[in-house]
């Protein structure tokens, strides 16, 4: 349960995110918007990147705007972003041993931990090779797998298909909807593309220009007058 | 499913491909590097004069050096300019303690690591918060402060007071070296398992958690913090742990035939440091040794020759330049990567098909 | 209280070229992002280059004088046309990385080809002694002072007027979009390499009348110049040319003390770590643009 109040986000006279008040339940719950909505700008605040102006973030009854950028992570809040940035140099357990480490995750099941979580996505093969030899769909796999590993509490996932083909997506929906099961933990799912986002979320809400318009049942807010004008209107300008 | 299987493994055989050999190797790389250190410790030292035996250890303890500055720029991808300043901090720190305490000489060149350790990572404080160019500069004026004042002050020779040099003291500034290495080639071979120590514990750091969280850092703040890495925390750790290295090189370079004096330190060395270190390779241990002996080797043997020294301050210029532009790797990397094109060359010149023959994985 | 006048005199002399010099830096590091760490070693380069040509009596003098400062140009438009566009797009703390490069080129060439004997130059103006406010003071030193402030009001004029100028605050703010409004990327920072690399050749001769042709010294001197441009924050001309006046001052006053006269030499590091310890401090943590 994430509970946001009042959250105003202000880069000199940009305001990216305006007043924003919303409550998110568990499940996975998508979140959209045209470009330059505030949707990545509310996932750094969540990730301690952005100190918000004002208004509180509750997660679990716990205020974590209170928590520092990188204990972040070890609370449980986990991210993949727009750019996939899994460390090239890094061997694919690596990557994901590298979160399991530095998130507090017990030494004794470490080993387990991180190949369950490279198992989870598939890699399991290709465990011990170096991620900058791989393909940007298993670099985006192993983006999901460093967010699953160890005991998420929060996972935030920003526009985890960009640039894949439809088949790749299709593998990776049926990811994303497996791992509120698998962790716990809710998902919020950051992505321009519909159909991904109706196959995964129960839940949407909608920003355009820092403001939410609108939130509910996925399928109820895509039909949304204003959804459509402010989201798709956009899109076919662009 | 399937397709997503396909592409895997599609995009998996060059992978192995490239992982087989080096397997394969693991047994006869250990073999070849057992034969290698049993011939520096045990037959290097026969071969060589005295004089050359003194050029070979120094560039043992220069190694150490390399070592640190080379995990710092290749693994943590900072630049620091005040490495060579902070090995004449550890030498002069191992001359006082020297003078002030009765430690023995291991716990004398540990504790000058440590204490250059201190001074690196205060120097490299403030630089957590500014950029990579903002810190290589912040520690270009260390390195020209830390001159100035090693002019004024001088190397200690056993004299009283804090900087520990006066008229009254001994003529030159020499660290006595432990009893069971009193000789040249004894103390050789100390140097040489200092510098293995120093190689082990750079090799543990960088393939455990430390190495990790660079390798995050490297690509970027963004991903490190949010995989949880105390970044911070781990920046000023590869600064701490290059000072110490060259900290311990110092402690070990003022025992050195001949002992330290500021003459050894002059401003430029600090960027020919840099440049060996970049020309070696800094993503690989070996670049280090490579960039010791580009330091300290290669000018002996051009002298030797007759060759002006000064032109190698023209080819380390012309090193750096071309290891930014095109070498990212250094000689560590050039050099197998050259002569497995030429092995490979070689190979399809005797049978022309071997090109095609991918081994299947 | 010792005579400080003597002193203060060369101060503000020293502390004009480091202050040309720093303006040169910022110059060119805002138009093409590369902080020229070899800015000193060209410019003692060029001032060898000058007493080779007085000393083997081939020319007149003022095309010795003006060989040093050609130099610095030319030298400087070399290296950034041919190294500025493969570097334009690397971080910029491999850009400064690489001029190390050529400074080092540039000291094993001094110490090889005039390493062996003592030099010296002195110009004219040198000899030309002035009595004001009880202080002596030389040709050179006036124009030290002078040329400071004639060359930074004129390289903000220059940046604010002329077209060219304009392109380079531009290209200082964003270098993708300044080439995609159809600037001539290349041809304003050829303009920038020049520019700074005439001041560098100038500062070179000014300095080897004011402190002495020494190849390694000279070739250092950057570091005043470059503590100058950082106090400047590698941005504000008149920042940078006030704080060129304090380092040569400071310094130079230091050395009436005899307590500290032998840390006078400090002064710049110690300034410029100052500096930039506060910027540190000042600076707020951001991690990452947002874009969404």
């Amino acid at each position: 349960m994430i509970e946001v109040d009042e959250l105003t986000v202000r880069f000199g006279g940009v305001v990216p995110i305006d007043r924003m008040t919303v409550t998110l339940a568990g499940g996975t719950c998508g979140l959209i918007g045209p470009n330059g909505a505030g949707k990545t700008t509310f996932f750094n605040v969540l990730s301690g990147f952005v100190k918000p102006v004002a208004g509180s973030v509750r997660a679990f009854g716990e205020d974590l705007l209170a928590v520092a950028d990188f204990r972040r992570a070890r609370w449980g809040v986990r991210r993949t972003f727009q750019t996939e940035q899994a460390i090239a140099n890094l061997s694919v357990y690596d990557n994901v041993l590298l979160v399991h480490e530095n998130t507090g995750g017990a030494r004794a099941t470490r080993r387990q931990d991180v190949m369950d979580a490279v198992t989870f996505v598939g890699l399991e093969r290709e465990a011990s090779h170096q991620v900058g030899r791989l393909g940007v769909a298993s670099r985006r796999l192993v983006e999901v797998a460093r967010a699953v590993v160890g005991k998420p509490r929060l996972v935030l996932l920003d526009e985890p298909a960009a640039g894949l083909p439809a088949d790749e997506t299709e593998h990776l929906a049926q990811l994303i909807r497996r791992i509120p099961e698998e962790t716990e933990a809710p998902v919020i799912l950051v992505d321009h593309d519909m159909s991904l986002v109706s196959a995964c979320c129960a839940t949407t809400a909608v920003l355009d220009f820092g403001r939410l318009i609108a939130s509910g049942i996925t399928s109820e807010v895509l039909r949304d007058e204003h959804v459509i004008s402010a989201y798709l209107g956009t899109e076919e300008e662009v | 499913m399937t397709a997503v299987r396909t592409l895997h493994d599609g995009e998996a055989a060059p992978t192995s491909e490239v992982r087989t050999p080096r397997s394969l190797h693991g047994p006869v790389r250990v073999v070849v590097l057992a034969g290698l250190v049993a011939f520096v410790v045990f037959g290097l030292p026969t071969l060589l004069d005295r004089y050359w035996l003194q050029i070979v250890t120094s560039a043992v303890i220069y190694s150490i050096v390399t070592l640190g500055l080379g995990l710092l720029i290749g693994r943590a991808g900072m630049v620091s300019l005040c490495q060579f300043l902070l090995l004449a901090i550890g030498a002069w720190v191992a001359l006082r303690l020297e003078y002030a305490t009765s430690l023995p000489f291991p716990v004398l060149i540990l504790v000058a690591g440590v204490v250059t350790g201190l001074i690196g990572a205060l120097i490299g404080l403030p630089a957590l918060r500014l950029s990579g160019l903002y810190l290589a500069l912040i520690t270009l004026m260390a390195a020209g402060a830390i001159t100035v004042v090693l002019r004024i002050a001088q190397f200690p020779n056993g004299g009283g007071g804090f900087f520990g040099n006066s008229a009254a003291g001994g003529a030159s500034s020499r660290l006595p070296r432990p009893e069971l290495a009193t000789g040249d080639t004894a103390y050789f071979r100390y140097c040489v398992a200092v510098a293995g120590l120093m190689f082990l514990l750079a090799l543990w750091q960088v393939r455990g958690k430390s190495g990790r969280a660079w390798a995050a850092l490297r690509q970027s703040q963004a991903t490190a913090v949010a995989a949880g890495v105390n970044t911070t925390l781990y920046r000023l750790w590869a600064f701490a742990l290059a000072s110490f290295m060259a900290g311990v090189a110092g402690g070990l370079l003022a025992a050195d035939s001949g002992g330290v004096n500021i003459n050894q330190f002059p401003v430029q060395n600090s960027i020919l440091l840099l440049a060996v270190v970049l020309m070696g390779g800094v993503y690989s241990l070996w670049g280090a040794v490579v960039a010791a002996l580009l330091l300290r080797l290669l000018p002996a043997v051009l002298d030797d020759w007759g060759v002006s020294t000064e032109l190698l301050t023209i080819l380390f210029g012309i090193g750096i330049l071309q290891v930014l532009l095109t070498a990212p790797g250094g000689l560590a990397d050039q050099v197998p990567k050259d002569l497995a094109n030429l092995g490979r060359g070689l190979r399809n010149l005797v049978t022309p098909k071997a090109k095609r023959a991918v081994p299947p994985t | 209280m010792p005579d400080l006048k003597p002193f203060l005199v060369l101060g503000f002399a020293l502390g004009g070229v480091f202050a040309m010099s720093g303006v040169g830096l910022v110059v060119l590091y805002r138009a093409t992002g590369v902080l020229n760490l070899a800015y000193g070693a060209i410019g003692a380069t060029g001032a060898l280059i000058t007493w080779s040509l007085l000393d083997s009596g081939w020319g007149p003098d003022w095309l010795a004088y003006l060989a040093c400062i050609a130099f610095g140009g030319l030298a400087t438009l070399l290296y950034g046309v041919v190294f500025g566009p493969p570097f334009s797009a690397r971080d910029p703390l491999v850009k400064a990385t690489a001029t190390l490069g050529l400074l080092l080129i540039l000291l094993g060439t001094m110490q090889w080809v005039w390493g062996r004997d003592p030099h010296g130059i002195t110009l004219p103006t040198t000899r030309w002694n002035y009595e004001i406010f009880d202080a002596r003071v030389s040709g050179t030193q006036i124009i030290g002072v002078v040329f400071a402030i004639v060359v930074t009001t004129g390289t903000a004029v220059f940046l604010r007027v002329t077209k060219i100028g304009t392109a380079m605050r531009a290209l200082a703010n964003d270098r993708e979009i300044t080439a995609t409004l159809g600037v001539p990327v290349r041809r304003v920072e050829a303009a920038a390499w020049l520019g700074s690399g005439i001041l560098c050749g100038g500062a070179g001769l000014l300095l080897s009348n004011l402190v002495g042709l020494d190849i390694v010294g000279l070739t250092f001197l950057v570091i005043p110049a470059l503590a100058a441009a950082l106090i400047g924050q590698l941005r504000s001309l008149w920042v940078t040319l006030a704080a060129g006046f304090l380092i040569g001052i400071v310094q130079s006053g230091l050395t009436a003390f005899s307590e500290v006269a032998e840390y006078r030499t400090l002064t710049p590091f110690v300034l410029a770590i100052v500096a930039l310890l506060w910027f540190a401090m000042r600076r707020q943590q951001t991690l990452v643009r947002s874009s969404g």
